[in-house]
């Protein structure tokens, strides 16, 4: 049988339309993948690649830091940290209830640290706690299969073995700041711990190393599928101080209840072997990050621990300064070794009576003597005939009054005032009579402890001004101050005296196997009206007391200064000190 | 059948065998290439879950060519004459599912046996083209007229309203291109066309505006779509977008693909499996699977063209809309060119009652272009 077909061209005929659209909507749909795969192809791979990688730093070991003998200061301890991984987390509450429970810690803190996180990724670790003990870190290991979500991180914290006694030399390591991380020449991320005051400040490129990183392969969930690479870190350098940790703790001990500091360096060199600055602060404070109260109870304490008094504090050098009036009195002519003034106690000079310490006075004096009993009346006269310009001048050779260049930074210049000076920044003529009190160390004249062991070094070598440095291997930079050595011999007598002769006022210092060379000081600290003893003043209006010294009288291997606020007398105060260190020094048996 | 067409075709009988060899098996090559595809790429994409995908899809593949071979057997007039009781069982079918079926995804669409299941909405899609197509074939005017589309649209509309109800949204919406694609093969008067779009525009933008308040329209949209979640949608479509566009031309390779391998996509084996392709395959891979799919649905469309009679014309019509809609959507949304809904890529998705539907329909359309011939 035959059929015929049924009609269908109608139908039939519209289907090419529907082929078409097809078609046509087929290239509009790989058009768009052209612009996601091709066009936009570099911008998803990326993308794809910041899904899979994670780049987890691996911290470089911050080198280590000795003393001159090869002491250990600083040491790299491993301390575990507890981070909570809430992406894990089945019964966070009951987690939290453990862990304060295990580590016998308040659960509000890790409440606080959850609240402080809680905008930040679930996959994102909190850090809950800060150094926990082996025996918890222990706990949580064998708790893991029931609490996964408690990590144990080791990282690698700072302790300073000598605590307060080195913190001004070493300073310490805090957060980076904006400030560092905008440093030209390092580069810091955010959260690194760097060198905030100190060595660990100056050399911390050298110290921190270099951070590797691994590229871990990790999976929607975070977690780590493979290592893709890594780069290991490369470990700071090791620094060796030019400190001497045994004379350092002899200073420190002797400051400990005291406010001041203490410096000792070797004059041929500008080593710097002892550099004390009291009260001081424990640097391993620092070490994790401080609250907000410990640094305010810090910043508010007493007597300001956080500043470095060796070298940011300038204060009136006192009778220290009659040695460098010396220098320039010989050196210029104006006075002869041999030369004498009367001193009874009290002489008036431009019309005001003015006194000697001595109220009896101590006679005829040349200048020896003058420096070895301190006698005022002597420096006052030759104050008067040098004139305040000379005495700048004489100042400013051998280094007062400006930074030392010491390789710890944030040094005070202080001041030597001459009449330019009196015009520029005082607006006002520089009266003669100032130039008396400054020919005594008083008055409108300020020096840094560190700059006057670096003037005495300069006397105690021969004229070579050094440049003070606690990094060994620093360059030595020497300048050769245009005085003649017997001049310098002269004054140097003169300090010997001071300790090694009766009636001079350093016999504190005595030693018996050593000649110990030096000058007290003893700077008012207000006006005083009446003769009243210092001990009985109040502590804040007490006179300050100094001490300078070098050892052994022939090549000198030790300069020591030691200042101490409101000490009372130079002799009394500081001088002791000075005598407990050079036995130190001398007696250890590779001394030098 | 009515033969009022005067245009005769004549056809001799001829063997069996020769007339297999006239069928257009291009369009079972590359319905089996793109399973071959889908296999490779199902496997790529599950082989970091807790079971590989493959050897399941690789069963529902060998089930689909049996179907296919069952089809190609089975009269697609015999079929059309039961098209009524086999609609009836589908809308049954669709009923029973849900009260009895289970909660897959958030959707009541599933009848559980064991690990398989299957999706009666699957093949009442089929059952619904075959009584559409029949219903059609008997409106034998130049243009539809209204009643005639109000009554294909019900037929359309019950199954659809069913799996609407199930919380299956993207199987329901898959339903709206067999009608469209019939009907406008069956001739609809362009006016007609442009009234109603406007007409369900305006209905629509005033209902939403108007009759809803706020929290009702979360409540539609939430009872839509149980899944809707901005935030979800939004990392699916940028880990998509991710994995599509990271292949760049030439893709990562094979199993190299990190979104994929590394779990970033979610429903990497399922809807999303034509990102994990594009990823690891690239541009190139992309274009090849699309003309791949484009020469399935133009030698579907030649099939259309010879078939013997109207029926067949429909039936082929409504199952290529079918597929070609599930291509377009699907691969316009892992681009990011449409909402994500849950529609699946034919022959490449993982998905049992899904890979069935396809080969029968493969089945259903060779079975036409076999019985082509007015005589046997």
């Amino acid at each position: 049988m035959k059929r015929v077909r049924e009609q269908r061209e109608d139908l039939v005929s519209r289907v090419p339309g529907l082929q078409v659209a097809c078609a046509t909507l087929l290239v509009v749909i790989a058009t768009a993948y052209w612009r996601v795969q091709v066009v936009q192809g570099d911008y998803y791979r990326e993308l794809a690649e910041n899904n899979r990688l994670r780049r987890v730093p691996i911290q470089a070991p911050r080198g280590l830091i000795y003393d001159r003998h090869g002491r250990h200061l600083v040491d790299n301890v491993p301390s575990y940290n507890l981070l909570l991984d809430r992406s894990v987390s089945a019964d966070l509450p009951r987690a939290l209830r453990f862990a304060a429970a295990t580590l016998n810690r308040d659960g509000g803190d890790f409440e606080a640290a959850l609240t402080k996180n809680a905008g930040s990724s679930r996959f994102k670790p909190v850090l809950l706690a800060e150094n926990l003990s082996l025996a918890e870190v222990a706990k949580l290991g064998v708790a893991k299969l029931e609490f996964p979500e408690f990590q144990t991180q080791i990282e690698h914290l700072r302790l300073y073995r000598q605590g307060e006694i080195t913190a001004h030399v070493l300073g310490y390591l805090g957060e980076a700041t904006e400030t560092d991380l905008r440093r030209p020449g390092f580069s810091y991320r955010p959260g690194d711990l760097v060198g905030r005051k100190g060595i660990e400040r100056v050399f911390d490129r050298r110290l921190r190393g270099q951070d590797g990183e691994r590229e871990l392969v990790v999976d929607s969930f975070g977690r780590t599928r493979d290592e893709h690479g890594r780069e290991a870190a490369k470990p700071g350098l090791r620094l060796d101080l030019t400190l001497d940790l045994e004379l350092q703790q002899e200073a420190a001990r002797y400051l400990e209840d005291r406010v001041g500091s203490a410096v000792a360096l070797d004059p041929r060199t500008g080593e710097v072997l002892v550099l004390v600055s009291a009260p001081s602060y424990n640097p391993n404070l620092f070490t994790r990050r401080l609250d907000n109260e410990q640094w305010q109870a810090l910043l508010e304490a007493p007597h300001h621990p956080l500043q470095n008094r060796a070298i940011q504090n300038a204060h009136a050098p006192g009778s220290v300064f009659k040695v460098l009036m010396g220098v320039a009195g010989l050196s210029e002519g104006t006075v002869d070794s041999g030369d004498s003034v009367f001193c009874a106690g009290q002489t008036t000079i431009y019309n005001r009576r003015t006194r000697c310490w001595l109220r009896s006075g101590h006679g005829w004096v040349n200048l020896r003597t003058a420096i070895k009993r301190s006698c005022d009346i002597y420096f006052y006269q030759l104050g008067q005939r040098l004139g305040i310009n000379r005495i700048a001048h004489y100042a400013r050779m051998f280094g007062l009054g400006s930074p030392t260049g010491f390789d710890i930074p944030g040094e005070k210049a202080g001041l030597i005032p001459d009449t330019k000076w009196s015009i520029t920044h005082r607006k006002s003529p520089w009266y003669p009579g100032e130039t008396v009190s400054v020919a005594v160390g008083q008055g409108p004249i300020l020096v840094t402890p560190m700059q006057t062991a670096r003037m005495v070094a300069a006397i105690a070598n021969g004229g070579r001004l050094v440049t003070p440095y606690v990094a060994a291997g620093s360059p030595a930079r020497v300048v050769d101050i245009d005085v003649d050595p017997n001049v310098l011999a002269e004054v140097q007598d003169a300090m010997w005296a001071v300790v090694n002769e009766e009636r001079g006022t350093g016999g504190a210092a005595r030693m018996a196997n050593v000649e110990v060379a030096g000058k007290t000081g003893t700077a008012q600290v207000i006006e005083q009206k009446t003769w009243i003893r210092s001990k009985d003043l109040p502590f804040e209006q007490r006179d300050n007391a100094w001490f300078v010294s070098f050892a052994p009288m022939v090549d000198p291997e030790l300069v020591i200064v030691v200042f101490v606020e409101h000490g009372g007398h130079g002799s009394d105060a500081a001088a002791p000190l000075v005598k407990r260190v050079y036995e130190s020094y001398f007696n250890e048996p590779d001394a030098g | 059948m009515r033969a009022t067409s005067t245009s005769l075709t004549l056809a001799e009988d001829r063997p069996l065998l020769r007339q297999l060899a006239d069928v257009r098996w291009t369009l079972l090559a590359t319905a089996m290439l793109l399973a071959v595809v889908g296999l490779a790429t199902v496997h790529s994409a599950s082989s970091e879950l807790a079971s590989d995908y493959f050897p399941r899809q690789a069963v529902w593949v060998g089930l689909g060519l049996i179907a296919f071979a069952a089809m190609l057997g089975i009269d697609y007039q015999t079929l059309s004459k039961f098209s009524v009781p086999i609609y009836v069982a589908g809308v049954l079918a669709l009923t029973a599912v849900l009260f009895l079926g289970a909660v897959r995804g958030g959707a009541r669409s599933w009848f559980g046996f064991g690990s398989f299941g299957l999706q009666p909405s699957e093949f009442a899609k089929l059952s619904t083209t075959l009584l559409l197509a029949r219903y059609l074939a008997g409106t034998n005017r130049r243009y539809l007229q209204l009643g005639q589309i109000a009554l294909a649209s019900g037929i359309v509309l019950l199954p659809m309203s069913l799996v609407v109800l199930e919380r299956d949204l993207g199987s329901a919406l898959m339903f709206l291109p067999v009608l469209a694609g019939m009907l406008f093969v069956a001739g609809v008067r362009w006016q007609l066309l442009v009234a109603a779009l406007l007409l369900g525009l305006l209905l629509g933008a005033l209902v939403w505006n108007f009759a809803l308040l706020d929290y009702q329209k979360e409540r539609v949209l939430t009872f839509l779509d149980p899944e809707r979640d901005p935030l979800g949608a939004g990392y699916q479509l940028r880990q998509s977008k991710i994995a599509v566009g990271s292949g760049q031309i030439a893709g990562r390779g094979y199993m190299q693909g990190t979104q994929s391998q590394l779990r970033f996509l979610p429903a990497r084996h399922t809807d999303f499996i034509f990102a994990v392709l594009a990823e690891e395959w690239g541009f190139l891979g992309v274009v090849g699977v699309l003309l791949l799919y484009a020469m399935y649905i133009l030698n579907g469309a030649q099939v259309a063209i010879r078939a013997r009679d109207r029926t067949s014309v429909f039936l082929v019509v409504g199952l290529l809309a079918a597929f070609g809609f599930h291509v377009l959507y699907n691969t316009a949304m892992v681009v990011g060119l449409l909402p994500i809904t849950g529609i699946p890529l034919p022959f490449l998705s993982y998905g049992g009652s899904f890979t069935l539907a396809s080969f029968i329909s493969v089945g259903l359309i060779l079975g036409v272009d076999l019985r082509r011939y007015v005589n046997r």
